[in-house]
């Protein structure tokens, strides 16, 4: 019993970075439709970002072998700042990869392949400049206290539930990431702005709203969303190597469709419901744990293709 | 011209192979399907010669070529069934869906392909038995198979079922309602792309000599998506052009050493970008009376 509360917990964690990674591919597919296949590279770059301005050594064999910024900044500024960094790699994303293909009103499946292509140099750079050497977080990287407490007893001392110090954080900070984003969604002016260029672009752009703008904030939002949710997984385990978004970015595509493509609520939802099912794989069974996400993205596709949250599909003669 | 074939026969193979695989992932977009699934066809292909080839058949010395053949139709035949099976409910899905749906079938295939002991775990399955001395004498069962299915599809565009393929794509329901059976034509688009990559993979396991879960992964179904999306996915010469050339490409830029790979990707968004029809524009191709293919709004 005491095993599945600590799986049940474990979950959550790991789902609430899910949601919040998922997030920002399905804010760029509301507003346009298609799915940025380089969102799992910008993950990536956030957890190198982040890691580099704490003043973390590279210890690659790439191009900046040894390389180590000359100052090391603290790790909450730090995760800002390397998720910053990421957003804005991400909306020089789309001013390469998307927009021109926007502009001239390509195929959607276009802008797959070109922000595939822009994934796979992102990985490269990175491979060629720091190397595919795994690089750790410091322990400490959540204080004194969290490194002195690995794991925590969230149960009684005869009913001990042991769960992982960095899970519960990382569970802390994602949440309140949630509630931020779902407020800036609902109740500021930019995420009015967001839904209404979700909705009807003509419209929007007819009523005032600057669609070019909210595209370019829409894609910060979502680059700073993948930023720090890589920071937060790498935290957790470690980065291991270029590659290391892969596996999330695919992952993420499951996610945001088990919700429901396009929908805000659904990410969040389908995020826990993921985490919560990979934890839930029986112990021998975990080498077939990967599988999860798309044994569930494949059942939800037969069975309910608009996902658990999302909008009948309606097809337009 | 003998050291040539010397150095660059396995590349000139390989090239074959990769168009063929093209080929298979432009069979279902014929029909509007974009599938991801090659890769996982080519996995299940690449597992039965690999199987059958060091577990069921022992032989000593090359490889009988009977052999050979017998597993390829083997691959060919289960990757078919594989794909009526998995295909008759994913195809009622359209669009990013169907794909989806396929990278999730690419994916769960090579989780277990990963597991199970039969296939070798994550080490694999190697030295699968060579049926030719060098890696040209490939070229004797490949370069045939790819102009008879260059042949095949060339001859599909122009026939009935061909034209209903094209059909599905252009417009589904219109389609339907003049009485194309939409079911039909997409499981059977997609059954032929299938085995085909069957086909591919079964040979690909001899021809590389080692086969691992490696062999399908997403990165393998991108590659081939992209070599009918810049190849171009309106004519078979597309797919065939462009998985000679994405394939050749890493060979052409080994004098940039690691920068080449950043460069593959740069090229891939270029050509996305500039030439959203692919290199082989069918409008180029059109045999005189036909009229040109319309560029879909």
């Amino acid at each position: 019993m005491d095993l599945l509360l600590q799986s049940l917990v474990n979950g959550l964690s790991i789902g609430s970075v899910y949601a919040i990674f998922a997030l920002g591919y399905t804010l760029v597919f509301s507003i346009l439709g298609i799915i940025n296949f380089a969102h799992g590279a910008v993950f990536t770059l956030g957890a190198y970002f982040t890691y580099f301005l704490i003043g973390g050594q590279n210890n690659g064999t790439g191009l900046l072998a040894g390389a180590q910024l000359p100052f090391g900044l603290p790790f909450p500024v730090a995760i800002i700042l390397g998720g910053a960094l990421a957003g804005l790699v991400s909306v020089g994303l789309e001013r390469v990869a998307f927009r021109p293909l926007r502009a001239r009103g390509a195929d959607p499946l276009l802008a797959l392949v070109s922000s595939l292509g822009a994934g796979l140099v992102i990985v490269n750079l990175v491979q060629y400049l720091i190397g595919a050497e795994i690089l750790s977080y410091p322990t400490n990287v959540y204080g004194h206290w969290a490194e002195q407490h690995p794991s925590l007893n969230l149960g009684t001392a005869s009913f001990p539930i042991q769960i992982r110090t960095v899970q519960v954080i990382i569970f802390g900070v994602s949440l309140v990431i949630l509630l931020a984003l779902l407020y800036l969604i609902n109740r500021t002016k930019m995420g009015k702005a967001m839904q209404a260029v979700a909705e009807n672009p003509t419209t929007a752009s007819l009523l005032g709203v600057s669609t070019d703008r909210v595209i370019l904030f829409t894609f910060l939002l979502s680059g700073l969303l993948a930023g720090i949710s890589g920071t937060l997984v790498a935290t957790s385990f470690s980065i291991s190597g270029p590659y290391f978004g892969l596996a999330y970015g695919l992952k993420g595509l499951a996610v945001i469709v088990l919700g429901g493509l396009g929908d805000i609520g659904g990410a969040v939802l389908g995020g826990f419901v993921l985490g919560l099912a990979e934890a839930l794989v029986p112990g021998e069974y975990t080498a077939y744990k990967d599988a999860v996400a798309f044994l569930l993205l494949f059942l939800i596709l037969m069975l309910r293709p608009q996902g658990l949250l999302g909008r009948r599909l309606i097809q337009k003669v | 011209m003998e050291a040539f074939f010397q150095t660059y026969g396995f590349l000139l193979v390989y090239m074959c192979l990769q168009a063929l695989l093209g080929l298979s992932t432009y069979l279902p977009l014929m029909a509007g399907q974009l599938s991801l699934a090659s890769s996982g066809f080519y996995a299940i292909g690449g597992y039965v010669a690999a199987i059958l080839s060091t577990q069921v058949f022992h032989t000593s010395g090359a490889y009988p070529i009977g052999y050979l053949l017998l597993e390829t139709l083997l691959a060919g035949l289960l990757s078919g069934v594989v794909a009526v099976v998995v295909g008759i409910p994913a195809l009622r899905l359209r669009g990013i869906y169907l794909a989806l749906a396929t990278i999730a079938m690419v994916e769960i295939l090579r989780v277990v392909s990963l597991n199970l002991s039969i296939t070798g775990g994550a080490v694999g399955i190697f030295g699968i038995a060579q049926p030719f001395s060098s890696p040209l004498g490939y070229m004797w069962l490949v370069g045939p198979l790819l102009l008879l299915v260059m042949f095949f599809a060339y001859r599909l565009e122009g026939s009935r079922i061909g034209r209903a393929f094209i059909a599905l794509r252009e417009d589904e329901l219109a389609a339907d309602a003049m009485g194309i059976n939409p079911t039909y034509h997409k499981v059977l688009a997609f059954a032929l792309g299938a085995m085909l990559a069957g086909v591919v993979g079964a040979i690909s396991a001899h021809f590389l000599n080692t086969w691992n879960a490696r062999q399908g992964t997403f990165d393998v179904s991108i590659a081939v998506l992209a070599y009918v999306l810049i190849g171009g996915s309106r004519s078979f010469a597309g797919p065939v052009l462009g998985g000679m050339v994405l394939t050749a490409l890493p060979e052409v830029l080994r004098p940039l050493k690691d920068l080449r790979f950043i460069v593959d990707g740069l090229l891939l968004m270029l050509a996305a970008i500039y030439l959203p029809q692919g290199l082989a524009n069918p409008n180029w191709l059109a045999r005189r009376k036909t009229a040109p293919v319309r560029e879909k709004t």
